[in-house]
Formats: structure tokens, C-alpha cells, sequence
């Protein structure tokens, strides 16, 4: 491929995963923060929100220059297609860490006992969806999309979570009242940690779409599973 | 020596040789001129020679050149150009062409004096014409065949191939494609060609020598099997033999002025006609 | 039916081995576009299609070409009532050394048709079909040369069309001209389409990608991929097609 061009491509995936790593670490970050109760480290997040912002404008950028001069096609076009779109989820899974570091900061935690966020697994859902997005950087590095399955199949697991904790949370509101706005919050964090999960599988779409040319998108979740596992076999030429 | 000075040396060398051609031309264009433009008349041109040709024109002559030029250009234009046709868009074997055009070549470089005497064995006794315009005309267009054929092919040589595959791809013949793309594009070429070999037609002596030409002849001829005099030949006896070379040599000089003139205008002509082609088809 | 098909085609130019083994079926008022690096065979695929071929010397051919079901290469097949009905628009424009509406007229007079109210008829569809016609209907006895580069290729698509073919193969037809005159040949294509089947050959990917509904890749007298223009330039199927159009090589 023509060295101009190539040289461009590089500066790009160098900053998708400076951007990648920094909303992991974001992540991490509102994890510890609201397991903890870490007010500074709450701050942190909310403080380097900016920066993940402005990665997602320089992407923009870089990827609108790409396309304006060297006109990508096949499997370049493919990726930078799936690089756009995987930077605005990237930045939307950014703003999720930086309203639940918020939550952190406003909230009284205490009124809602540490009893409460060990039945409502909260950790292994954070847990949950750190691994589906370090997994699918992995794939991405890789360019290996086997894992893509098992990534898919985590976000059941966060899903099966989030509508337990629902549940749970609904019937503990009506047993303490009083303490309902900030069970609302614990809520809306719940909420956001399952919407995280959900963005991490549209980049592992992404990912499939750029590596296997294979458009997941709007498909059953078991469908997506299956039809990975059954086709991976063929997509591939790199 | 410094290259710039080499560079302006070498410079004016070839710009004097340059200029050397056109003054050599000059050169004899004025020494004709100033010679011949004395005895030049109506009565020289349009009267036939008198008092063995010390007097009166050179009518006869001049009628005689164009009947041989016309006559040459009736052998020597068809049977070239479609010779010339045949090499270059028939003959896909690079081999026959090769040793048609060497053939072609070797003609060319016959002189023209065997010329006479082949035109004189074949057309004068075997085809028994006798000393004829005929029998001149086509030991002159066999003479100029050589030319004719070697610009009409490099006048078709010319016609990109563009317009031959343009012409096939919609679907018309390769004869359709000669008749009416090659030929009326490679036209003004092959004028100029044609034009070339009548200069040179208008100045052979050698060949008419024992095929037509009359040494003394004060009278237009009647058919083409008549004799008549020609230009280069009637300058010929003028300036060798005769009655008075001395008092012939005037007339000798005016004779000549009136053949470079005839052929400057020829060549005038073609000029003017190939620009008017050039124009109506567009530059190839 | 597919109005091309090409069966298990081989060429030779004497020892070259141009073609080997090439099979595709060209469906009919499409747009199809060879692409390839030069030397490929694209070109030489083109011209067998009105064989054009033919005009070389010494050049063997093997395997099958079927136009409306008819085997082109068949004995007794008139090569030129066969080029009638499947035109050729080349790279550089090459109109004839003749007047506008004589360029035009050519091919009706060449082939006999019709007569001179019919010609005039023709010559200005046609020329209205090749989105010319406002430009020169005042200059119809002017020289084809006084046009532009680009004005003169569409006068050779209008001649090409006077006859009415049924296939009009293009050889790079926009190579040798700037942007603008690009795009009006582009959409030229895009209008033709619906009344002709076209076969381009070209290098620039780009105008593959934008005109044609299929695209062939060839590379060293094969025909590596041939498909849908839009699964090419997104999703190619050989690692060759991708190397080449994303302009990776080896």
C-alpha cells in the first residue's frame, strides 16, 4: 500500500487506542470509585472526560481526511468505517463512567447499605463489562474475531444482572421509602453499567463487520452468537 | 574553451550552413533570371521556334512537357498508389512487404538513362508505338513509380491506426475504411508526393531521350502517338548542338527560366491545395 | 440469459499467454467494468468481444464467446455485421478527419441505412443520446477536431450509437480527459444503461466502483474475481482483489 497512506492509517489506530485505554482506565476508575466511595478518584473521571472527548473530535478528523484524500476501499474502507463509529461508542461509554462518577459525588451513599450493592452484584457487573471491553480491544489488536462470541455472550450475563438487580431494587424501595432517591441513583448506576455492556457489543459488531465484513447489527443475540461461531471458519482472508 | 563559447561557435556553423541552401538557390534562381529574362516574350512562349530555333518561342516544348506530365501522372499515380495501398493495408507479413518496398527501392535507384532504353525496347519497338507521348508517358511513370509509392505509403503510414480500428468498430469494411477514412485523410500527403514526381517528370531528359522527344518539331501534336519536344530536351540540343551554339545560349537560358518557373508554380500549387485539404479534414 | 457469455476463453498473442481459462457471463443493459493492472487482459478480453482481435496478427484464441447466444467466433459469422451490432468507444478520442455530422453519419453510410432524411434523424438522436447535441447543433459542417478532448470522445460515443448496437465496449474511455469531461462520460454511462449493455475497461478504480454493476479483476491474463461492483470495493472474496484495489501489492 502507497507509504503516505499507510502512514496515515498508523496515526490513526494509535489514537483509537490511546482513546481505548483511556476510557478502559475511565472505567476502572468509576468501578473503584463507586465501590469505594472515592470521591477523588470520582473527580478524576469527571476531569478526564474532556480528554476522551477530544480524542473522538481529532478521530473525526484524522478519519473525514482519510477518506477525503485516499478514497479506502475493501478492507480499508471497511475499517475506518468501523473506526468512526467505534470512537462515538467509545466517547458514549466515557460519558456512562463519567454519570456514574457523578452519581459518586452527589450522592449519600450511605444511606444505602454496602449489604445492598453485594446482593446486587454490582462489582461482577463491572467486572462484566471491563472484560468485554478490554476482550474486544484484544480482537481488534488481534484482528481475531473468535473471541467476538464469547464477548457477545458476557453482555447476556450483565443483561440477566440488570434485571435482577431491577427486581430487587423494586421491592427494597417499598420496604424503605425514605431512602428512595438515592435507590434511584443505585438504580440509574445499574442502568448504565448495562448500557455500557450494550455498546461494547456494537464495537465487537464493528469489529466483525471490519474483519469478516459480516453486518451483525440488528440480529437476534443468540443468532449473532451462532451465526459467528458457525461461519467464523469462512470470513477471514488476512 | 568555455562551453558557452563552443555553444555560440557551433551555433553560427550550422545557422551559415543553413543559410548557404537558400543562397545556393538564390544563387541560381538569379543567375537564370538574369540570363534568360532577356529573350523572355509572348511570341517566346507562345510561338513555335524559327530559323533553326535562333528565333521565335518555345510553344511546342512547353505543350509537350504537360502532355507528358499529364500522361506520366496517368501511368504512375494509379498503379503507385494502389501498390502503395497494397503494401501498407493489405500485406499483414511483414516479410512480402519488406521485400516489396526493398523492390521498390531498388527500382528507384535505376538510372534514368536504362530507363530510356528500357522504354525504348518495350514501348517504342516491341509495343511498337514509336517515338510517342505514350511511349514517353510511360517510360516516365514507370521512372517516378518508385516516388509515387514511396509517399503515398508514408502518407498512409501517417493516418493513425486510431481511425482504421475507429472505423472497423463501427462496423464497415476494410475497403469502406480505405475508400473513406485512409484515403481522404492521407489525400493531402499523397498530393504532395505526386506533386514531387511531377517536378521531377517536368525535368527528366535521359528517358525521353529515345521515346519521344523530337529534336525539332515546330508544330502541337495531333494524338499521343505523335512526338513532341519537351522543356529539359529542347535545353539540351539548345546548350549541344545546332546550328549556332553561341547565339542559341540566350534562348537556352530563357528555355530553362520558363521549366524552374513551370515547376516553382507546380510546386505552388500543391502547396496551396494540400493546405486547403489540410484545412477542410483537419490537421494529421 | 446473460447476452455475453465467455466460455473457458484462452488467448495467445504467438507465445503470450494473454488469457487463460476466462468465464463470465455479462447480464444484459448493465454496466460492467474490468479493472486491472496493465497488461492484465482486460484490454485484450475487451476486443475479443467485437474482435477487434482479429486485426493483430498472429493470435490464437480457444474456448467459447456467445453474444445473444450466438458464438461470435463461429464460421461464417460476419465480423463486420457483427461489429455493427456491438460498438467501441477507445481511449484517446479518435473522430475522423471529416465534419461533425459526417463523423456521426459514418456508420449509417458505411452500413447502408436509411436515407438522408433518415440520417439526419439519426445523427441528431444519436448526438442528443450522447448529450452533445446543444453544444454543436449550430456547427454540424464544422471539423470534428475543432471540439474539446472531451466533446470529441462523446462524439464518438454518438457515433458508436448511430447504428444502434446492442453492446457498446469502452476502452478507457475517460483516461485521456480532465474531471469535468469525466464525469459528463459517467453519466453519460449511467443513461446509456438503460437502453445498451456496456463493457468498460478501465484504470481508474474509482470510476469502476462509481459506474458499473459488476466488476471483473483481472491480474496476469486471469480473471481473479468477478462480481457485484458494490460486494468488490467493500468486501472482495481473493486476498489479490483486495491487495490491488486497496493498493497493496506482493
Amino acid at each position: 500500500m502507497p507509504k503516505n497512506s499507510e502512514k496515515e492509517l498508523i496515526s490513526l489506530k494509535e489514537e483509537i487506542n490511546s482513546m481505548w485505554k483511556l476510557v478502559l482506565s475511565q472505567v476502572q476508575k468509576c468501578k473503584q470509585a463507586y465501590l469505594t466511595g472515592n470521591v477523588v478518584l470520582a473527580h478524576e473521571v469527571v476531569v478526564r472526560e474532556k480528554s476522551v472527548n477530544s480524542f473522538e473530535l481529532s478521530i473525526d478528523i484524522g478519519s473525514e481526511n482519510y477518506i477525503a484524500l485516499f478514497t479506502p476501499v475493501a478492507m480499508d474502507l471497511r475499517w475506518i468505517i468501523s473506526m468512526i463509529k467505534i470512537s462515538a461508542t467509545l466517547e458514549r461509554i466515557a460519558d456512562f463512567a463519567d454519570g456514574i462518577a457523578r452519581h459518586v459525588i452527589e450522592d449519600n451513599s450511605d444511606l444505602v447499605p454496602e449489604s445492598v450493592k453485594d446482593d446486587l452484584k454490582i462489582e461482577a457487573m463491572f467486572d462484566a463489562v471491563i472484560s468485554m471491553l478490554s476482550d474486544s480491544y484484544v480482537a481488534l489488536e488481534t484482528e481475531n474475531t473468535k473471541i467476538s462470541g464469547k464477548i457477545l455472550q458476557k453482555d447476556d450475563i450483565v443483561d440477566k444482572l440488570y434485571q435482577d438487580g431491577r427486581r430487587y431494587l423494586a421491592e427494597y424501595i417499598q420496604k424503605e421509602p425514605a431512602k428512595g432517591s438515592s435507590i434511584l441513583n443505585t438504580f440509574l448506576t445499574l442502568r448504565k453499567i448495562e448500557r455500557i455492556g450494550d455498546h461494547c457489543c456494537n464495537i465487537v459488531e464493528e469489529i466483525v463487520f471490519y474483519i469478516d465484513a459480516k453486518v451483525l447489527k440488528h440480529s437476534k443475540a443468540k443468532n449473532k452468537i451462532s451465526r459467528l461461531e458457525t461461519e467464523s471458519e469462512v470470513g477471514t482472508q488476512e | 574553451m568555455n562551453r558557452k563559447l563552443s555553444q555560440k561557435i557551433a551555433f553560427w556553423i550550422f545557422r551559415i550552413l543553413g543559410w548557404a541552401v537558400v543562397g545556393i538557390l538564390l544563387w541560381i534562381l538569379g543567375f537564370i533570371v538574369y540570363n534568360g529574362i532577356g529573350v523572355i516574350s509572348l511570341e517566346f512562349i507562345f510561338d513555335s521556334p524559327r530559323n533553326g530555333m535562333l528565333e521565335g518561342g518555345i510553344f511546342p516544348a512547353i505543350v509537350g512537357t504537360f502532355c507528358l506530365i499529364i500522361g506520366s501522372m496517368i501511368v504512375a499515380f494509379p498503379l503507385g498508389v494502389m501498390s502503395a495501398i497494397y503494401t501498407n493495408e493489405y500485406v499483414r507479413d511483414g516479410k512480402i512487404s519488406r521485400f516489396i518496398r526493398m523492390m521498390t527501392n531498388n527500382l528507384g535507384s535505376i538510372p534514368s538513362i536504362v530507363f530510356g532504353l528500357f522504354g525504348m525496347a518495350l514501348f517504342v519497338r516491341a509495343m511498337s508505338w514509336g517515338d510517342s507521348i505514350i511511349a514517353g508517358s510511360f517510360t516516365l511513370g514507370l521512372l517516378v513509380l518508385p516516388l509515387v509509392i514511396r509517399t503515398t505509403e508514408e502518407a498512409l503510414r501517417m493516418v493513425p491506426d486510431a481511425l482504421r480500428t475507429g472505423s472497423y468498430a463501427l462496423g464497415a469494411s476494410k475497403l469502406q475504411t480505405i475508400r473513406y477514412v485512409v484515403l481522404p485523410t492521407a489525400f493531402p500527403n499523397i498530393v504532395t508526393g505526386l506533386i514531387l514526381s511531377v517536378g521531377r517528370v517536368s525535368g527528366e531528359t535521359a528517358p525521353i531521350l529515345f521515346t519521344v522527344a523530337a529534336f525539332f518539331l515546330p508544330r502541337l501534336p495531333s494524338s499521343v502517338f505523335d512526338q513532341v519536344m519537351a522543356l529539359p530536351y529542347h535545353l539540351y540540343v539548345l546548350s549541344t548542338s545546332g546550328s549556332n551554339l553561341e547565339a542559341q545560349r540566350p534562348m537556352a537560358y530563357g528555355t530553362a527560366l520558363v521549366l524552374i518557373t513551370l515547376v516553382l508554380i507546380i510546386n505552388f500549387t500543391a502547396s496551396l491545395i494540400r493546405k486547403y485539404f489540410s484545412k477542410k479534414h483537419g490537421a494529421v | 440469459m446473460d447476452i455475453i457469455e465467455a466460455k473457458n476463453i484462452d488467448f495467445y498473442y504467438s507465445d503470450f499467454h494473454a488469457l487463460k481459462n476466462v468465464s463470465l457471463g455479462i447480464a444484459k443493459n448493465s454496466v460492467t467494468a474490468f479493472i486491472g493492472p496493465s497488461g492484465c487482459g482486460k484490454s485484450t478480453f475487451l476486443r475479443l468481444l467485437n474482435r477487434m482481435n482479429d486485426l493483430i496478427p498472429d493470435t490464437k484464441l480457444a474456448g467459447k464467446c456467445l453474444v445473444n447466444g450466438e458464438d461470435i467466433y463461429a464460421k461464417g459469422v460476419d465480423v463486420d455485421t457483427l461489429r455493427k451490432k456491438i460498438g467501441m468507444v477507445f481511449q484517446k478520442p479518435n473522430p475522423f478527419p471529416k465534419t461533425i455530422f459526417e463523423n456521426i453519419a459514418y456508420g449509417l453510410r458505411v452500413n447502408r441505412m436509411g436515407n438522408k432524411e433518415f440520417i439526419r434523424n439519426r445523427v441528431e438522436e444519436s448526438l442528443k443520446a450522447a448529450a452533445l447535441w446543444d453544444e454543436v447543433k449550430d456547427k454540424m459542417n464544422r471539423s470534428a477536431y475543432d471540439l474539446s478532448g472531451g466533446q470529441q470522445q462523446r462524439l464518438c460515443i454518438a457515433r458508436a450509437l448511430a447504428v444502434k448496437p446492442d453492446i457498446l465496449l469502452m476502452d478507457e474511455p475517460a483516461s485521456a480527459l480532465d474531471p469535468i469531461s469525466t464525469a459528463k462520460i459517467e453519466d453519460l454511462i449511467f443513461d446509456l444503461k438503460t437502453q445498451y449493455t456496456i463493457v468498460i475497461v478501465t484504470h481508474n478504480m474509482q470510476q469502476a466502483a462509481r459506474v458499473s454493476d459488476s466488476t471483473g479483476f483481472f491480474m496476469l491474463g486471469e480473471l481473479i474475481e468477478f462480481s457485484d461492483t458494490k460486494k468488490m470495493f467493500l468486501n472482495p472474496a481473493k486476498e489479490q482483489t483486495q491487495n490491488y484495489i486497496t493498493g497493496r501489492f506482493g
